[in-house]
């Protein structure tokens, strides 16, 4: 049996709830009872008592506008016929709350039934929204509630083969090991899965380019950094924990010196701390590193913030350190990079360099890695193209019709 | 001839010096050791004990860390590694494993006097029977050495064996013998034998876990076991496999642990990472003499605790408690990435 969250119900066998599902009733791509629904609840994720409470909300409900939805649905129109791609099977992470709702959101935007496997595990932001969700469907047209479903259950084989093989889409959040989990139930011969692996994240700086900045803009980086790192304890994905400098030594230096004195300051204004566990694991993993011989020098400025002098850039380390612990890097220049980034890497904060070089480099790496770059503070915000797919068009069909002459 | 003689002041003077040579020794035998004192900046003069560079004992489970050359490894080691964890690797050379059964004999002696007695041991034979030995098992083992006529007091089902206890007493319980368990099982099988156990000498360790979230501390379970099996001499002992042969000892007055004269705690602040005054809990961190062969002679552990006096005691020294351990560092995050680093 299955705990069904959204919308309120008792539970229910899952071969009921797939029943249920797609019996709901057809939706279109860019569907207008959708984008209302959405459109609704974003603006409830708005209200001020959430979204001070939890900004994550803010932000969804800021993804959730109505001329964004809008741009999303005018974005893919092309040549071809858009259609649903039908049922989509999301599984997301656990410890990322607002994750499974840009997709589950996207998803039903494009016209798609959804059924949304939510953790047991899934934390308080998490019970905030569905309840947000709840409230929303008054109003709302009942199509909403009889084609997306967010359900509940603890690890079940069963019910997890069941809904794999009944749909068309199935997308796995929550790194490599859930993936290699979920694969092991197979999918019909026309679906297909849409993985999300474990990822890192790096950031660039040009050191010149740091000296030269105005105060203001130096102080507004480091926070961009700080909230980019800090957030999700610096072990979400997109969460930079290498910081290459780009720049003749001397230059480098100073500038990383400078940063470093920007950056504890933000972490000590924004409150950001870490308890005496994350202390020590912080000395577990930068004294492995110094072990290893990957770490030249380690440095701590307090608790919250401890810095890798790496011996040589090629071991910038891709697991997780512990909050607050940035892995420090020289280059002569961006091209130096290129070797250096593999397939795992996803976000590339930058700062300093102009589009048209980071359009070359993009170009440069050819796919080796890297899906994302993005400025000092946007490394968390969501974009529906993520991992180096466009999720909106991922969750259609395409159908190409050609007329008679 | 006791290990429990030296003030603080005498161990610091005579630890100073030990402690910095053994770093010194260290620094030029263990090559990843050095590169963590280079990183970490590291370099003497110290002008004391609290000043020496420490490692979280955690590198013993991630890192091969030892100041022999491979072809002179005696033993290796290794520590129950919880689950989806690697279990620490600690190297002895022959002198290292020669002196740590020699040291903790010489730790144990001023409870339990120089000649052996008979022993009761609250676990089953079976522990020290299994091939692949328990760290339970290694433990019974390495105490069974203390005592003789070993008498099990758990059958192989680890229930009970009043007969087994019984005899025992009829044989030896009118002088004095060693009783030894770990914390929590002798808490609950002593208890359930209900017999009278004035002539023994209660030795344990094993951790407060279970017993805490009984609301059972330490002079609680002094005053129980008193209470209801005539138990007077009752001595917890806290160590680890990362520094093999040095236990810190609970007194007879049961005020807390002392150090014996070869080792010593430093109770440190995880904000400042200063040294904390008596009184103030922090983490603890455990130096000792007897890490020869490997640089485990100044290492944070993950346990807490709290120096209650210094020289106040009945033995000289600093007195202290463990208070429990450090819950693992958990961190938010998008994928499970951070649980594989942790593993």
């Amino acid at each position: 049996m299955l705990d069904v969250r959204f919308p309120d119900g008792p539970p229910v066998p899952v071969d009921t709830l797939l029943d249920q599902v797609t019996a709901g009733g057809d939706l279109a791509v860019g569907d207008e009872r959708v984008r209302d629904f959405l459109t609704g609840f974003g603006r409830r994720l708005l209200r001020p008592t959430l979204s001070r409470r939890h900004p994550e909300l803010g932000s969804l409900g800021f993804f959730l506008r109505r001329s964004e939805l809008q741009r999303t649905v005018q974005s893919l129109r092309g040549d071809h016929v858009r259609v649903p791609r039908g049922l989509v099977f999301h599984i997301p992470p656990a410890n990322v709350d607002t994750v499974f709702v840009y997709s589950w959101a996207l998803a039903a935007l494009m016209g798609n039934r959804n059924v949304v496997r939510l953790s047991p595990r899934a934390g308080a932001v998490a019970s905030t929204i569905v309840d947000t969700l709840l409230e929303s469907l008054d109003g709302a047209d009942p199509v909403v509630a009889a084609t997306q479903r967010i359900v509940c259950y603890d690890r079940s084989d069963s019910i997890t083969a069941a809904l794999s093989s009944a749909c068309d889409l199935r997308v796995i959040w929550g790194g490599d090991r859930t993936v290699d989990e979920i694969r092991k139930h197979p999918l019909t011969p026309h679906a297909r899965d849409l993985t999300f692996p474990d990822r890192s994240s790096f950031a660039v700086v040009r050191s010149s380019a740091w000296l030269a900045a105005p105060p203001a803009t130096r102080v507004a980086m480091a926070e961009g950094f700080v909230n980019d790192s800090y957030w999700f304890d610096q072990a979400a994905c997109s969460s930079p924990r290498t910081v290459f400098w780009v720049g003749p030594r001397g230059e480098c230096d100073a500038a990383r010196a400078d940063f470093t004195a920007h950056l504890s300051q933000a972490v000590t204004q924004r409150g950001w701390a870490v308890d005496a566990a994350m202390a020590v694991e912080k000395r577990v993993a930068t004294y492995g590193m110094a072990a290893d011989g990957s770490a030249g020098a380690i440095d701590f400025h307090g608790n919250a913030l401890a810095n890798v002098t790496l011996s040589t850039a090629v071991a910038a380390p891709r697991r997780w350190l512990g909050t607050g612990t940035f892995a420090h890097a020289r280059l002569g220049s961006l091209a130096e990079l290129v070797p250096l980034v593999g397939r795992r890497d996803q976000t590339m904060t930058h700062f300093g360099f102009s589009r048209a070089e980071l359009l070359e480099l993009a170009q440069v790496l050819a796919g080796r890695g890297v899906d994302r770059m993005v400025p000092f503070g946007d490394a968390l915000s969501f974009h529906r193209v993520w991992d180096g797919v466009d999720l909106a068009a991922e969750f259609t069909r395409l159908v190409m019709v050609s007329a008679d002459r | 001839m006791t290990v429990f003689t030296l003030s603080a002041a005498e161990r610091e003077a005579a630890l100073l010096p030990a402690l910095t040579a053994l770093t010194e020794r260290h620094r030029l035998a263990c090559e990843p050791y050095r590169r963590i004192l280079d990183a970490i900046g590291a370099a003497g003069p110290y002008d004391r004990v609290a000043a020496l560079p420490w490692l979280p004992v955690r590198l013993f489970k991630t890192h091969e860390l030892r100041s022999v050359p491979e072809e002179q490894v005696f033993r290796v080691l290794t520590s129950s590694g919880t689950t989806g964890q690697r279990p620490s690797r600690i190297y002895l050379d022959r002198e290292a494993a020669a002196a740590q059964p020699r040291m903790l004999a010489a730790t144990l002696r001023a409870v339990l006097g120089e000649r052996r007695m008979p022993m009761l041991i609250v676990d089953s034979r079976s522990v020290v029977r299994d091939p692949a030995l328990s760290a339970r098992g290694a433990g019974v083992l390495g105490m069974m050495n203390f005592g003789r006529d070993h008498t099990f007091a758990l059958d192989e089902q680890g229930e009970l064996d009043a007969e087994a206890v019984k005899g025992f007493l009829a044989r030896h319980g009118a002088e004095p013998y060693l009783i030894f368990g770990f914390t929590y099982m002798a808490w609950l099988h002593l208890r359930e034998l209900g017999m009278d156990l004035s002539q023994g000498v209660l030795v344990h360790s094993g951790g407060w876990k279970k017993l805490a979230e009984q609301s059972v501390d330490n002079p609680e379970y002094r005053r129980r076991l008193g209470e209801e099996c005539g138990l007077r001499r009752i001595h917890n002992f806290y160590g680890m496999v990362e520094q093999i042969g040095t236990v810190f000892l609970e007194g007879p007055d049961g005020g807390g642990l002392y150090c014996p004269d070869f080792a010593d705690v430093v109770i440190r602040d995880p904000d400042t990472w200063q040294e904390a005054p008596p009184g103030v809990p922090g983490l603890i961190e455990v130096v000792s003499t007897l890490p020869t062969s490997y640089p485990g002679h100044v290492l944070l552990t993950e346990d807490l605790g709290v120096v209650h006096g210094v020289d106040d005691g009945v033995w000289p020294g600093k007195r202290f408690s463990v208070l429990g351990r450090l819950p693992r560092a958990e961190a938010r995050g998008c994928s499970d990435t951070y649980r594989q680093a942790a593993a």
